[in-house]
């Protein structure tokens, strides 16, 4: 399927761009104006593999996808969880190799950009390469945020860290409110998220159902408490690094 | 090697109090938790709450009786040795 401009797609992009970072009128025509692949996939679906040299970034539109590596034993990290408008694999402009894969979570669609594209226009608009980058070090700077979880932080505190991480993030994209956010996500992707077990998922969600702090029903997470969420987490939204948030 | 058993109660915070000391050559190497109807498909199910040495493990699993709980620590018991 050929490419194409799809100024739809690009709106997803810009509004994530602009949750961290301002774009110039003329930086945004040319984000419309980059061609695009849109691909529609199943739930559960590599995206790209580990080891895989792709030619494209894959921006996502709808539905969620994670990053993750396959241990020995089957056994699996999930990295991170992406929404729409994130690019999760946009490193692999300058890492050409894959080391680790992308996968849908739920039914998605994406949309593909050739590496070409996005390479000319970072040259051509150093202010975009720059909130490309600044996307990257926010994305170190969730990493660091889920190694402190994984490393000291409990099973209850991690969970409710991941939740308000999801919910801000999810706000800064109008794709959450009223305390209220789509988590399509299992037990285990949780467990194998945040270094848990789904035995342990699930008991700390039926004790912050116990609690009234959070439920999570239907894939869809309520925060009934979110002062107190951000409390037992120590959540500071900072290193979001986020230009409009939602609250906290 | 034999494995001993021995029933207690464990808080793990949950329903899930049901539980075995697993035992090998006196030495205590394993809990054993049985899973309550909180884990729906997983009720019934005994889970490596906490495993020593050898038995330990980052990403405990699941058994579908204490027999073959049992089979999986004597196998990373026999590893060790």
């Amino acid at each position: 399927m050929p490419t194409a401009p799809n100024q739809q797609a690009m709106a997803m992009l810009i509004r994530k761009l602009e949750s961290i970072a301002t774009l110039s009128d003329e930086e945004r025509q040319a984000i419309k104006r980059l061609p695009v692949r849109i691909n529609v996939l199943n739930t559960r679906q590599d995206i790209v593999r580990d080891g895989d040299k792709p030619s494209h970034c894959c921006l996502v539109l709808d539905g969620w996808v994670c990053r993750y590596k396959l241990l020995n034993e089957g056994k699996r990290q999930i990295f991170s969880f992406h929404i729409p408008g994130d690019i999760p694999d946009l490193q692999s402009l300058h890492i050409h190799t894959m080391d680790h894969s992308l996968a849908t979570m739920t039914k998605a669609t994406v949309a593909f950009i050739p590496h070409e594209s996005m390479r000319e226009l970072v040259a051509r608009f150093p202010g975009i390469a720059s909130i490309f980058w600044r996307d990257t070090l926010i994305d170190a700077r969730i990493f660091r945020e889920w190694m402190i979880g994984m490393g000291r932080r409990s099973a209850f505190e991690r969970i409710a860290h991941l939740f308000g991480e999801m919910y801000l993030k999810l706000h800064a994209v109008a794709l959450a409110g009223d305390y209220r956010c789509p988590m399509p996500v299992t037990q285990v992707d949780i467990a194998d998220a945040l270094g848990l077990t789904s035995v342990h998922v699930n008991r700390v969600l039926k004790e912050m159902r116990a609690q009234s702090l959070v439920t999570l029903r239907s894939n869809t997470l309520v925060i009934k408490a979110w002062d107190e969420l951000l409390r037992v987490s120590e959540f500071g939204p900072t290193y979001l690094h986020l230009e409009k948030r939602a609250a906290g | 090697m034999s494995l001993r058993l021995q029933p207690v109660h464990v808080a793990t915070g949950s329903q899930d109090t049901e539980s075995q000391l697993v035992f090998a050559d006196g030495l205590l190497v394993a809990v054993l938790v049985q899973l309550s109807e909180d884990h729906e498909d997983a009720a019934g199910m005994w889970f490596l709450e906490a495993g020593f040495g050898p038995v330990d493990d980052p990403a405990p699993p699941m058994f579908a009786d204490l027999d073959k709980a049992q089979s999986w620590i004597e196998q990373r018991l026999a590893r060790a040795a």
